[in-house]
């Protein structure tokens, strides 16, 4: 009878065909670079780090994520047994009885999924998206209905005889066909459902994988210097993990909610960005994107492929150079993405091949090759804002406790207060403190988020050559981008491990222990209402969302957390270099978050980053003060401490 | 076969670092090469008389050179003999160079020693090359201010660059490091007068006071009660408008830069 | 002021000089006003006077004329009659010269040319103290037309003004020509060249080069026997024995205040045989506001406190300005990106910047850090920018740019319509 082989053939065909577009998925991501992987290892993970890593992400959309686990658990549950039960046609009540479990379960999540489709917020993709929820129904209820004679609830022989039934087996297999077509067909040949086989493949295989199991990998990979072409110009520069992860994306959309620069109208939308990256690895057109486009781009002109330079037809320069390397997207990424890492990998040959950064980024390159800061200022002159601190400097004293890296915040007039101020709490606490003065450069901060990790890596090795000749334990700053550099960025080249058993601490850590320590006491706050912005550099990129608000909470400040905080803080649009490249959008990222902050009522807000300080007081007044925590705790700092201390120490 | 044009590129100075770096005119010279051969006027070849281990000459080629070439030299010798050998050997018919160099005598010689034994015209200071056709040059020089004067003159010709011709492109690591840097030996001769010359760091000049030498009581009276110069200005605030506006028309009219 | 003091003298070289077609300082003396005084004291107006030749042959009107600080002639001789007369210094027949080539911008000796003109007389001090019985005669060489009133009180000794049209604009190939032909008569101990680029540095190389000379550049201590050059972009100093040519920076000498010069002319017969290469095309007339931001001497520059745009642009074009913009300006639409002033905008290098309704952030001053003056149009005296401010003045930007474009108007009598269609000179008919 049809009924009998017609419906394992479908699923056997279908299964075959999956394999088939299986083996051509993987041949597109073996067309990307080696990068070593241990394989076996990231296999056998791969559950754990979707149960635990990855849900730990969807878990901040409980709907979404109950949703999911029904679905998608009820699918892979059902899917072994519909081989077992339908393909080999193992007769068995009880696995039967456990796919119509399954398929119920997968049921009621589909029934969610198909509630959300019904009235999508614009960040989730349409097109086959839209298709999936009743996708997902019709595999769930065909066989549901096929399972149960196998089940005994039908008698098996009433499906033998009646020539009705045979019309309906006929509808059955069509079913079959379209939703089956979909799970199977369509995970391999490029359908919605990609994201599964992708998906886990890409947990298994990660790039980072030291960032599951609670851990963080936030550190920029360095590129390789000196060979026929640097960055990534063609999808098949990338990595294969790398190419594998675009494929993952299950368009969500979650990362475009976050983007700072999509918000303010700038042409970058991470979401279209992976997707174009699958274009490219792929081969094609964006026709077929049915998500929001690049602010103000209209989608379906774009095309690559494999071996076509990306940024010449695929996705634009400016795209690239707007992204502020917030890592919102990336945090907020469900199949953990990491967008940063591929935006600045091309970069790097718009920078290092093409000399094509824009606006003041040559300029600012140039001036940091020639003067080892980004505004040309004289190396010199980089200590004459200490001139009446006091301050040790490490070529005289050779060692100290503290070793306070002072960062290019020495040439600004506004930084140079945050300074000032963070220097008197260290005195205040007696804190034995040198800096490296005039032998101090600019972290390469900048050079490596414009791409030019050539500057970067020099940077970095003359500065380590610098540390290594002095002896501190604890390193600490003010700036969080030099602190995300020399704590996470810095040890790929630090072979003489000068920075191996040192302490880096962003300041307000270094304060939260001070206070904790009672090396430190200060008034109560009497302004007016506060709140908190966390920079991007030291929360998202370093964790540290805790010292900072409990500083704030010592001076008796009760936060009025913004909307948007902690791991969730909007970027204030001054990382990246997006400042120096300078994309124009339609509005201002600083604007944005000041009305973020003013959405608290707040009349000052505290900051802990001189870069923020600045993109912030660059908002037009009215507005809410800014200062470095640094500056609030100096000016309430209790002094009588000092002598106290002082005398102590002579 | 195109014309070509050479450029002639020294190593510079930072002026606050003081380390070596592109020279702003020297690679504005590289710059108008590049944008001659880019509209198919011109080929250019760029050369560097000195030391071929500099990295600076990485950051030239990195604007997008397949070759840079090195008339290899040391530090006091005189550049004249080998770059016009050079010039002659290449057959080009327009040497581009900055009008002082940021190292070393910068007395701004060179283009036009080379100009005399080369027999060519010199044109100063040039802005923008607008058009070459049959042989002829338009070209506009840089006065200051942003005026510009046009100038024709036939090829073959020596340009000096000045800052308003267009900004040097951005340099690029990975062109730059893998550029071929051909060594050229030269035969070089010592420059024995400038070996008489003493360099010295250069002593700060001191701004000139203006000395008042007061010829009435009256005159004395003013220099004596006029407000220091950068002691912070004059703020008008209760004035009527009117008053207001003229203040600041006569200090345009004061500073000339209303005609 | 005594009725005494206004008696009007008459000053017979001036009137010697107003009737010598042929002086060189005739043109310059009678084209500053067209009054002349009679013999009796009364005033005579010559209409033939009015304005001067241009270079290409169109009668033209200076303005300015009684208002510069040059003005001289009548209005300032009135006055400078309380003023003790300087003494005229006199070389009679002078047996050595000291040639300085000014650049004349503008057709008036710069301050740097009368520097130069200063050092010359110090080194020819100098000289005179090792050897008395040398007579060394100061010599401007004056090239075109010149609009000139003070050589004599410059220090002009003796002038070479070589008035053919030929000389006029850009002829480098000419001008040296007449160099070598001054050389070859006069052997000038020294050749002094202002460095600089209206075109001193240039003729003084070509010069150099001809007279295989190697010529100090950016000399800024010079004496008969060593001069300091600077070099390597200002940043080492060479030390050498003083050669003939000098090309010296500004404010290296004192200039001339304390004596009067003879300005005698020098005749020069050029033959004019030399082959000319560089075609001079002329000026290229220049709207400022497309002059490049970088380049332009006069910004006005608006910004969030403007309210009226048509009127700041009236007002620019009326005062010859080229315009710029703050940040929030260009954000909100108003004006281009490419007028930007600022850290993420252009660094401009204005003599004069005129700011209006902007609080001058932090950013936008580092832009403005190399101008000379700032002018600051504000409603709040607190800002920053008010704070910065050579002059500020406290008012709403609306009022005050309708004064200032109505001044602007009566000054150049020009419509806005007239000063958008003809260039920066007025034409007589
Ligand atoms: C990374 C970064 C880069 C930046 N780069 C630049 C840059 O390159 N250039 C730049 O300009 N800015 C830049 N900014 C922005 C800068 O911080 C300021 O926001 C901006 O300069 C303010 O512009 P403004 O003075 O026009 O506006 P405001 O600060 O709003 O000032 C307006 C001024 O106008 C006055 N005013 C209001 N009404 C009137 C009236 N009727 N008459 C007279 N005066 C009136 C007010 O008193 C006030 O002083 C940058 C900011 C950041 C963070
Ligand atoms: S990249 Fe990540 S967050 Fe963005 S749409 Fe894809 S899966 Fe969602
Ligand atoms: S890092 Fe920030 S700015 Fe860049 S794409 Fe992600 S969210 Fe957008």
């Amino acid at each position: 009878m049809i009924f009998d082989w017609l419906i394992p053939s479908l699923i056997a065909t279908l299964l075959v065909l999956a394999a088939i577009g299986a083996l051509r998925r993987v041949n597109f991501w073996r067309a990307g670079q080696a990068e070593k992987v241990d394989m076996w290892a990231g296999l056998l993970a791969m559950p754990k780090r979707y149960l635990h890593d990855l849900h730990h992400v969807v878990e901040r959309d409980k709907y979404m994520s109950r949703t999911h686990v029904a679905t998608g658990g009820g699918f892979v549950l059902a899917m072994v047994l519909v081989i077992l039960v339908h393909l080999f046609d193992i007769q068995s009540r009880i696995l039967a009885w456990m796919l119509l479990a399954a398929l119920g379960m997968m049921f009621c999540g589909a029934l969610f999924v198909f509630k959300r489709r019904l009235n999508p917020p614009s960040r989730l993709s349409k097109g086959p998206w839209m298709r999936l929820p009743k996708s997902l129904l019709t595999f769930a209820i065909t066989f549901f209905v096929l399972t149960l004679p196998a089940a005994g609830i039908l008698p098996e022989s009433l499906s033998l005889s009646n020539i009705g039934l045979t019309l309906v087996s006929l509808v059955l297999a069509l079913l079959v066909l379209l939703s089956l077509g979909e799970m199977l067909f369509g995970m391999t040949w490029g359908g919605p459902m990609k994201h599964a086989f992708a998906g886990a493949l890409h947990l298994a295989f990660h790039r980072r994988p030291e960032r599951f199991g609670g851990g963080r990998s936030t550190g920029l990979k360095p590129a390789n210097l000196g060979g026929e072409s640097h960055g990534v110009a063609k999808p098949e520069d990338f990595k294969w993990n790398q190419l594998l992860g675009f494929d993952a994306c299950v368009q969500c959309g979650r990362c475009e909610a976050m983007c700072p620069a999509f918000a303010a109208g700038q042409p970058l939308n991470p979401k279209k960005l992976i997707q174009d990256m699958v274009v490219g690895l792929a081969g094609g057109t964006d026709e077929k994107y049915a998500g929001s486009p690049y602010p103000n781009v209209p989608v379906g002109k774009a095309s690559g492929s494999p071996q076509e330079i990306i940024t010449e037809g695929l996705v634009s320069a400016d795209t690239l150079w707007s992204c502020t390397t917030c890592r919102a997207c990336v945090e907020e990424c469900p199949m953990m993405i990491e967008h940063v890492d591929a935006i600045v990998d091309m970069r790097r040959f718009l920078t290092l091949e093409k000399g094509d950064t824009p606006n003041k980024g040559a300029e600012v390159l140039e001036n940091i090759i020639a003067t080892d800061n980004p505004n040309g200022y004289a190396p010199g002159s980089r200590t004459h804002w200490a001139a009446d601190q006091n301050l040790a400097v490490m070529k005289d004293v050779k060692k100290a406790e503290v070793l306070f890296w002072v960062s290019d915040g020495a040439f600004d007039m506004r930084s140079q207060r945050i300074l000032r101020a963070f220097v008197k709490l260290l005195k205040a606490a007696n804190v034995n403190v040198a800096i490296l003065g005039d032998e101090e450069r600019d972290s390469g901060d900048v050079a490596r988020r414009l791409g030019d990790d050539a500057t970067f890596q020099s940077l970095a090795k003359r500065n380590l050559a610098t540390l290594a000749q002095y002896k501190f334990s604890t390193l600490v700053t003010t700036d969080p981008h030099a602190f995300h550099c020399l704590k996470n960025e810095y040890a790929d080249f630090d072979q003489a491990g000068a920075l191996k058993d040192v302490e880096v601490l962003h300041h307000t850590t270094f304060l939260n222990r001070l206070i904790e320590q009672g090396m430190l006491q200060v008034d109560r706050f009497k302004g007016g209402k506060v709140t908190y912005h966390d920079p991007c550099y030291l929360g998202r990129y370093n964790g540290e969302y805790d010292s900072p608000r409990a500083l704030l909470s010592s001076l008796g400040i009760e936060v009025a957390e913004m909307e948007r905080s902690g791991y969730r803080s909007r970027c204030c649009g001054g990382g990246g270099g997006a400042p120096i490249t300078d994309i124009p959008g339609e509005r201002r990222i600083a604007d944005m978050r000041m009305e973020d902050v003013a959405a608290t009522g707040a009349e000052l807000v505290a900051v802990g980053c001189q870069q923020c300080t600045a993109m912030l007081e660059g908002v037009v007044e009215p507005r809410p003060q800014v200062r470095d925590i640094a500056e609030i705790m100096a000016e309430h700092l209790v002094e009588q401490l000092v002598e106290h201390t002082v005398e102590g120490a002579a | 076969m195109l014309p070509k044009v050479l450029a002639l590129v020294s190593i510079g100075r930072h002026p606050q670092s003081g380390r070596e770096r592109r020279a702003e005119q020297d690679g504005r010279a590289v710059e108008m090469g590049l944008c001659l051969q880019e509209r198919q006027l011109m080929h250019l070849s760029v050369a560097h008389a000195g030391n071929a281990d500099s990295s600076v000459l990485r950051q030239y080629a990195g604007m997008g050179l397949s070759k840079l070439s090195v008339l290899a030299q040391q530090a006091n010798e005189d550049v004249l003999s080998p770059l016009i050998d050079y010039v002659e050997a290449q057959q080009a018919s327009m040497v581009l160079m900055g009008v002082r160099s940021e190292m070393g005598q910068s007395s701004g010689m060179l283009p036009y020693l080379l100009a005399e034994r080369l027999g060519w015209p010199l044109l100063p200071r040039v802005a923008e090359i607008q058009s070459i056709e049959e042989g002829v040059a338009q070209v506009l020089l840089a006065l200051p201010r942003g005026q510009r004067r046009l100038v024709s003159v036939a090829l073959p010709f020596v340009a000096t660059l000045d800052n308003a011709a267009k900004a040097p492109r951005q340099t690029a690591f990975g062109p730059g490091q893998r550029a071929d840097i051909e060594v050229i030996n030269t035969t070089s001769i010592a420059d024995e007068v400038a070996a008489q010359w003493q360099f010295t760091p250069a002593k700060p000049r001191p701004k000139r006071m203006k000395v008042v030498k007061a010829k009435t009581a009256a005159d004395r009276f003013k220099a004596a009660t006029a407000k220091p110069v950068g002691g912070g200005g004059k703020v008008l605030k209760n004035e009527t408008v009117e008053e207001k506006a003229q203040a600041i028309f006569d200090f345009l009219l004061e500073e000339k830069v209303i005609r | 002021m005594t009725e005494h003091e206004d008696i009007l003298r008459r000053d017979p070289r001036a009137e010697w000089i107003a009737r010598n077609r042929l002086h060189p300082l005739h043109q310059a003396m009678t084209q500053v006003s067209a009054v002349v005084r009679g013999p009796s004291g009364l005033i005579r107006k010559n209409p033939h006077q009015v304005g001067f030749i241009g270079p290409n042959g169109i009668k033209r009107i200076d303005r300015l004329a009684g208002n510069g600080q040059t003005a001289t002639g009548a209005k300032r001789r009135s006055s400078a009659a309380q003023e003790v007369t300087l003494p005229l210094h006199q070389v009679v027949e002078p047996n050595a010269y000291i040639i300085v080539v000014p650049d004349m911008a503008g057709g008036r000796l710069t301050a740097q040319d009368k520097d130069i003109l200063g050092l010359a007389h110090e080194l020819a001090k100098q000289r005179k103290a090792l050897n008395a019985d040398e007579n060394l005669a100061v010599v401007a060489v004056c090239f075109g037309e010149s609009k000139e009133a003070q050589f004599d009180e410059a220090g002009v000794d003796r002038l070479i003004h070589l008035l053919s049209a030929e000389y006029e604009g850009f002829a480098p190939e000419k001008r040296l020509q007449a160099l070598l032909q001054i050389e070859s008569i006069y052997q000038p101990k020294h050749w002094l060249f202002p460095d600089s680029v209206h075109g001193g540095t240039d003729l003084a190389l070509r010069l150099a080069v001809k007279l295989d000379e190697r010529p100090a550049a950016q000399a800024w201590q010079v004496s008969i026997d060593t001069t300091t050059c600077r070099a390597a972009s200002g940043s080492q100093d060479i030390q050498r024995e003083t050669p003939r040519i000098l090309m010296i920076l500004e404010e290296c000498g004192q200039a001339i205040d304390e004596t009067r010069h003879e300005v005698l002319p020098l005749a020069l017969e050029v033959e004019s045989s030399v082959e000319v290469r560089l075609e001079d095309k002329g000026l290229i007339a220049v709207d400022p506001n497309a002059v490049p931001l970088a380049e332009a001497e006069f910004i006005l520059s608006a910004g969030n406190g403007i309210h009226n745009w048509q009127q700041f642009h009236d007002c620019a074009a009326l005062l010859g300005a080229t315009e710029g913009a703050s940040r929030v300006a260009v954000d909100d639409g108003y004006m281009p990106r490419m007028r930007q002033v600022g850290a993420s905008g252009t660094w401009v290098t204005a003599r004069v910047y005129v700011a209006v309704g902007i609080s001058g952030a932090i950013q936008h001053m580092q832009g403005i850090g190399q101008c000379d003056k700032i002018v600051a149009i504000n409603t709040d005296a607190g800002c920053d920018m008010v704070k910065r401010a050579d002059l500020a003045v406290i008012a709403d930007s609306e009022e005050v740019l309708a004064v200032l474009c109505r001044l602007a108007q009566q000054h150049t009598g020009k419509t806005l319509e007239q000063t958008e269609t003809t260039s920066e000179v007025s034409h007589v008919a």
